[in-house]
């Protein structure tokens, strides 16, 4: 059975990963140009690579379609319900490291830690008419970090597919839930972190579709090795 | 429209409403999904069935019939009181059971008279489950948030804390954590080091500069002062919450509020009850205790079987339009919710109502019914 293996298809994603798995003896060369968005592994006749976005890549793990992507953590939690029973996340690979977490703004001298939130959640309503607003693109980590692990229900998701540090600041979301490097961005909106506000922290993980063909492949076991060794 | 898929029983529930003096009412089966996640929460979006219109607007299929019926009534602006029944396919996404399922049920908008209102959706919801199951017997769970509430302001905390712990009421988890927090000397609010330099600055006792402060630092950084929270509900929640982290609950006060809530009992029973609790505790209930008074003379008015319906103290539901009454019908042996019901009371102002109407319903799940009365035997 031939092994597919997804990789992000450009940027510094790209680089690192390629990288490790050199390191790991899976020399990757591009099939045709070096723009192709296939690949194969000098020497690993049995494994072949797609290059594909970061978040295609958690998709088609959760359809099963590759048996193993490099992508971030909190694309595939975001992505995929259950996503620890889809899929095993094998290897952090050290690079692609990124904090989801919930911010609000600095002023609000009030606010440190999400029960400060949750009053603040509570009676919104009463006070402004509508329900607290957060502009994120995380709706499943929002949703499970709020509902389910602080007892959060009353407030809105804005969708926002950029620039959602500015949301807060420019009125059209009260406070966000997004992913930080540096937190740099967040300080220079106005922007402070709760305590208890960090709702993943993220890194590039070598990711496998849960299988059960895998259990007798040979080649499954090699490339996890191989991989973990390389680290 | 015949539907084929209708529960056999339909046609005697709907005759059965009519007899209760109620107007059927129906709702378009694709609702704008805006009012729903307003009312319930985001997370109901996973469990609800959405789309967007063409121009954009969300969209959903009916996922219960309260919201609806009440939006109606707002609409066509008839007047109260009002009394509709309605009959109808709710979509959901479900653990259990089939993802589309009929409903039906009374919404009882705009009687002022609160104790016969609140036993009439009790007594209604029993007798049109006991019609559709005869022979069987209910069991009935009763709950009063606003007992709940006068215990808490009764017990003198502050307002944060009263606030908290209403708003976790119904969701037992949360409320044990809340208390076990309350009762635990060490545990304090965090706060940032702005607030400490707040304080060495001797703002935080001057609330004027502390207004001012908020608002200028608001407008220095970009932040505009209307759109979201104002300098004015900082500096009032900032209070607060000093106030929050400062007030520890007494172990008395602790074992009080949790004996309250283990409260268990034959409704008949509750009234003596409640009061030997608060004259035990010295704690005032009187407003809310007669309220349950009357409610409880009120169902033996309406000639509902009392002897069937227990009184769990701790029973609510974890939404906040709740706000007395709330109950849910069982057949005896199975543990399925046949009818679940209350008051919402906050529920029409929040979708738009320009005056206070105060409002009382109960659903049917049909399907469940439907299983009973296979259970037993009937012909569905």
């Amino acid at each position: 059975m031939t092994i597919t293996i997804a990789l992000p298809s450009k940027g510094r994603m790209k680089d690192d990963a390629s990288a490790i798995f050199e390191r790991a003896g899976m020399k990757i060369v591009a099939v045709g140009n070096d723009r192709s968005y296939r690949g194969r592994v000098e020497g690993w006749d049995d494994v072949e690579i797609a290059f594909l976005s970061a978040s295609e890549i958690s998709r088609e793990l959760g359809n099963g379609s590759i048996d193993f992507g490099v992508t971030g953590e909190d694309l595939v939690r975001e992505g995929l319900a259950n996503a620890d029973a889809r899929v095993e996340f094998c290897a952090r690979l050290g690079f692609g490291h990124a904090d989801v977490v919930v911010a609000v703004p600095e002023i609000w001298y009030d606010v440190d830690t999400m029960a400060d939130l949750g009053d603040v959640a509570a009676d919104f309503r009463a006070r402004h008419g509508r329900r607290l607003a957060i502009a994120t693109k995380y709706w499943r980590l929002t949703q499970n970090h709020f509902s389910g692990s602080h007892g959060i229900q009353l407030y809105r998701i804005v969708e926002s597919l950029g620039a959602t540090e500015g949301a807060p600041a420019s009125g059209s979301a009260d406070i966000i839930v997004d992913i930080t490097s540096t937190g740099s961005t967040l300080v220079a909106n106005h922007l402070k972190i709760l305590t208890d506000g960090v709702i993943l922290r993220s890194e590039a993980c070598l990711v496998r579709a849960r299988k059960p063909a895998h259990d007798s492949d040979p080649v499954v076991g090699r490339i996890l090795s191989a991989v973990r060794d390389a680290l | 429209m015949p539907l084929i898929n209708l529960p056999a029983f339909s046609a005697d529930l709907l005759a059965d409403f009519e007899s209760l003096g109620t107007l059927r009412v129906d709702t378009p089966v694709i609702q704008p999904a805006e009012p729903f996640l307003a009312m319930a929460g985001e997370d109901l979006r996973r469990r609800i069935f959405m789309t967007e219109s063409e121009t954009g607007e969300s969209l959903c299929l009916r996922p219960e019939f309260t919201i609806p019926v009440c939006l109606r009534h707002i609409e066509t602006a008839t007047g109260t009181p009002k009394r509709y029944a309605y009959l109808g396919e709710v979509f959901r996404q479900r653990r259990e059971g089939g993802n589309e399922f009929y409903q039906a049920g009374i919404e009882d908008l705009g009687d002022t008279d609160i104790a016969a209102s609140d036993a009439r959706a009790v007594g209604n919801a029993m007798r049109v489950v006991a019609n559709r199951l005869p022979g069987r017997s209910l069991t009935v769970t009763l709950g009063d948030q606003a007992v709940f509430e006068a215990v808490v302001g009764a017990c003198g905390l502050p307002g944060g804390w009263q606030k908290r712990l209403i708003h976790a009421f119904g969701d037992q988890k949360h409320l044990q954590k809340l208390l076990a927090e309350l009762a635990d000397p060490k545990a304090a609010g965090v706060f940032g080091p702005e607030v400490e330099r707040l304080a060495i600055n001797g703002m935080l006792d001057d609330e004027a500069r502390l207004v001012a402060h908020i608002g200028e630092t608001m407008e220095a950084t970009g932040y505009s002062t209307n759109a979201s929270r104002s300098p004015q509900d900082i500096a009032r929640r900032l209070k607060e919450k000093m106030e929050l982290a400062n007030t520890r609950l007494d172990p008395e006060t602790l074992d009080l509020v949790r004996e309250f809530l283990a409260l268990d009992m034959p409704l008949a029973e509750a009234p003596a009850a409640l009061f030997r609790f608060a004259e035990k505790t010295g704690l005032t209930l009187d407003g809310a205790l007669s309220r349950f008074d009357a409610r409880v003379a009120a169902l033996a008015a309406v000639g509902a079987d009392v002897s069937v319906i227990r009184y769990r103290a701790a029973f609510g539901r974890p939404l906040d339009y709740y706000t007395g009454l709330v109950f849910e019908v069982e057949v005896e042996g199975t543990p399925a919710v046949l009818a679940g019901g209350g008051r919402f009371d906050r529920l029409l102002t929040l979708l738009g109502a320009q005056e206070h109407i105060p409002a009382v319903g109960f659903s049917l799940w049909l399907d469940r019914i439907e299983a009973a009365i296979a259970a037993s035997g009937g012909a569905a």
